[in-house]
């Protein structure tokens, strides 16, 4: 008898602990649904629809490397919603989720060049996505492969549990307080410092393979007749491409290669990464050869 | 397999249906589960390791035997110093070779002779000061006759190495838990809703504040330099804090888990934040390695019978064993050493025994008095760990230089991208809980107890830490 009570005590605990975890994935979620400040993703998914002149997808070599304000200043409504870490998994998901929330897009700039050699998710980005996992069609279908789609879907609060240093309740808070992070200052653009004099090499020893979420990206974009440029981003001169770059031009002759536009040690903040007097002399050649005609 | 583990939560399930299902029949059935359960739970470590388990069990085992049956006195001295001899032995290779080898090549160094010592490539086999402590208390306690030597294997194969306690203690005595093992355990209900209170509320300790806490401590204490007196602070509460959460909810795990198989076994800490004085604080915080140290080390070395200078050296020997028992590393001794200096004038005032009461605060000047030692005694406390968290004495000194001489008392923007003081308020309320419940093992029983259940499920589940997952830190030692 003892025994039994125990058991049902036990039991009575585990039904607790999982009502618990239900109703707090509710209140998490309706949280996060709350705040447009907090990183980009929260930006998209909880503002009005917006007609955009341009759309700047990558990682953080996009985000680093455009500018927003200077498409602004010509007139071009622009976001950047590079992601520190992003991979084409998540550029391809950011793409879908602008268009299901029913904004408007005329032209996509997309960095894709380290990025082709994985389809793999970003560890450190594909979780920003997960609060909104449940209200979402497009986030739903896109997860669907991966491994813990299901610990996702089926047990309650298991992504906050999961994720709680970057989706858990601190997050959670901020969200319902609408604290502003700091993402999506400057148009998403994120500037980076000068190097101290010591840039390290960066060395490319992999291959570029086709890549299915690019290819997706293409469709959508021919599908929705918006303008996809496709961009490879610069290099520090003392990285060793193996020609990299070249092989990517082989695998998709549209990508336009601007590796070698921006050069100088003085224009980047790591061997990958330009800094903000880098990235203002190549958007500018970017508005120059692309965006001269809607300038004028 | 650590206790706040998927596999773990899986494991004691299945142990515990055996245990009162299948294996119920007596003692002997009872005993020999918890044996293989426990030589698994140790092998999901590192298989190789149990072999050095079984090899200790068996010669405690033997030699105490053989104390127990010599004629003579130099035969009873033979197997107690073949015993001491061989434990510390393994002690000394697998966990203090390596300091001691790279010490005196430095010194040889700093003279100018250059040395290149012979190191072992070898990892530290988990909990093995623990059940090292476990055999030599047996060991010691046969040799002075306080107890009888144990001839059923299984039994004291089970105090050696009985899961719960295995890998981080507490560091059972022969006199208490054997007597426990000798018997059939009967399931109560009570006492199995206890071990469940106990659980809950150490696994708040460790996800919700230790590992909480580890993620500023470790930004604070890894950036040191950068830092300004206000985060190196709040740093070093907070790893007062994690070191409290993790030791002390890894306690109150093995002790509710063990109350599920219905054994108890000894209390560990006992509040020791709430210590008016240091000597108190020793009497709270890890209590069964404090009492074994003063058994097995202090009372034979003379105690506080001797003179005043027999008392003093005693103490500080025991302190810095006792920090040396944590790690092989300076810091670990000097953290003793500082423990023993703060010690050292309520020993020459003759009031180490002073706060042997229990704390009732009420609205006069006395409980000011109370509040103000008790304060004290904690930021103490808080200087001694730096020692311990740094990985080295001159990082030690530098941070708490820093700590005193910065001067700024600003919140500061840290690198795990949080503010130093966020985790105040969580602290604050931790606190209050504790206070409120200073009295009883946990805060989960008693009134609404389902309330409270509920509450620190809660806690547990939106406040853990998860993502940067941590080790309880002791089973390093």
């Amino acid at each position: 008898m003892a025994m039994k009570n125990f058991l049902l005590y036990v039991f009575k605990i585990f039904v607790l602990t999982f009502v618990l975890m239900f109703i707090m994935d509710k209140v998490y979620s309706y949280a996060f649904l709350q705040s447009n400040k907090r990183s980009k993703i929260s930006f998209i998914y909880n503002s009005p629809p917006t007609n955009y002149d341009v759309v700047i997808l990558g990682s953080s070599r996009a985000n680093n490397h455009f500018v927003t304000k200077m498409f602004t200043d010509k007139g071009l409504k622009t976001f950047n919603f590079g992601m520190q870490g992003s991979k084409l998994f998540e550029s391809d998901l950011v793409l879908k989720l602008l268009l299901e929330k029913k904004n408007k897009i005329k032209n996509v700039i997309i960095d894709v060049d380290v990025t082709l050699k994985s389809e793999n998710k970003s560890d450190g980005t594909f979780l920003k996505f997960l609060p909104y996992f449940d209200d979402s069609y497009v986030i739903k279908e896109h997860f669907k492969e991966l491994d813990d789609f299901n610990s996702f879907y089926y047990i309650p609060f298991y992504r906050y549990l999961k994720f709680d240093s970057k989706i858990g309740f601190r997050e959670m808070f901020f969200s319902v307080l609408n604290k502003k992070g700091n993402e999506i200052d400057n148009g998403g653009y994120s500037s980076l410092s000068e190097n101290s004099g010591n840039l390290n090499t960066e060395v490319l020893d992999y291959q570029p393979h086709r890549n299915r979420y690019y290819e997706e990206i293409k469709k959508i974009c021919k599908k929705n007749n918006i303008n996809l440029i496709a961009i490879m981003t610069p290099m520090c001169e003392k990285a060793i491409v193996n020609d990299y770059f070249k092989k990517v031009n082989q695998l998709y002759p549209e990508i336009y290669n601007y590796e070698n536009i921006v050069t100088e040690d003085k224009y980047f903040s790591s061997c990958g990464h330009m800094n903000d007097m880098g990235a203002k002399v190549f958007t500018a050649k970017i508005l120059n050869d692309f965006f001269s005609y809607e300038c004028d | 397999m650590f206790f706040n583990s998927l596999a773990f939560a899986i494991f004691l399930p299945i142990v515990f249906f055996l245990y009162w299902f299948v294996f119920n029949k007596n003692k002997n059935t009872q005993n020999t589960l918890l044996i293989i359960a426990s030589y698994y739970f140790y092998s999901c470590w590192d298989w190789r390791f149990l072999f050095l388990l079984v090899f200790s069990t068996f010669l405690d085992y033997f030699t105490g035997i053989q104390i127990e049956k010599s004629n003579s006195e130099k035969g009873r001295k033979f197997w107690f110093w073949l015993s001491i001899s061989v434990n510390l032995g393994f002690l000394g290779i697998f966990k203090y070779y390596n300091f001691f080898a790279s010490s005196f090549a430095e010194m040889f160094t700093s003279f100018g002779f250059k040395v290149s010592p012979f190191l072992l490539n070898v990892i530290l086999p988990v909990g093995i000061s623990f059940y090292t402590f476990h055999g030599l208390s047996y060991v010691i306690d046969i040799y002075y006759k306080r107890i009888k030597a144990e001839y059923n294997f299984i039994d004291y194969s089970l105090f050696v190495s009985y899961f719960p306690l295995l890998v981080a203690g507490p560091i059972e005595r022969a006199t208490h838990l054997l007597p426990e093992l000798k018997e059939k355990r009967e399931f109560n209900l009570e006492k199995a809703k206890e071990g469940v209170y106990q659980i809950v509320w150490g696994l708040v300790k460790k996800v919700v504040i230790a590992d909480t806490c580890a993620v500023y401590a470790n930004a604070i204490f890894d950036h040191y330099p950068s830092m300004n007196s206000f985060s190196l602070i709040m740093g070093a509460i907070y790893f007062a804090f994690q070191i409290y959460g993790d030791f002390s909810g890894y306690s109150d795990i093995a002790l509710g888990v063990s109350k599920l198989f219905g054994l108890d076994l000894l209390r560990n800490f006992n509040y020791p934040y709430f210590s008016r004085d240091i000597a108190e604080f020793w009497r709270r915080w890890h209590i069964s390695l404090s009492s074994w140290f003063r058994d097995y080390l202090y009372i034979p070395l003379g105690g506080s019978k001797g003179g005043l200078w027999m008392k003093i050296r005693n103490t500080f020997i025991i302190f810095i064993v006792s920090g040396f028992w944590h790690g092989a590393n300076w810091t670990y001794i000097v953290w003793g050493f500082i423990n023993a200096v703060y010690f050292l004038p309520l020993l020459l005032s003759n009031s180490n025994r002073n706060n042997m009461d229990s704390i009732i605060l009420k609205w006069n000047l006395d409980s000011v008095k109370v509040l103000f030692s008790i304060l004290t005694t904690f930021l103490l406390t808080c200087i001694a760990w730096v020692f311990f968290r740094a990985r080295t004495i001159t990082d030690a000194i530098l941070y708490l230089k820093r700590m005193f001489t910065n001067g700024e008392f600003s919140p500061q923007y840290l690198n795990n991208e949080r503010y130093n003081y966020e985790l105040l308020l969580m602290i604050g309320l931790f606190v209050l809980v504790e206070w409120n419940n200073k009295t009883k093992v946990e805060p989960i029983s008693g009134k609404r107890s389902w309330l409270k259940m509920a509450l620190a499920i809660m806690a547990i589940i939106a406040f853990g830490t998860y993502s940067d997952y941590k080790e309880f830190i002791y089973f390093q030692f």
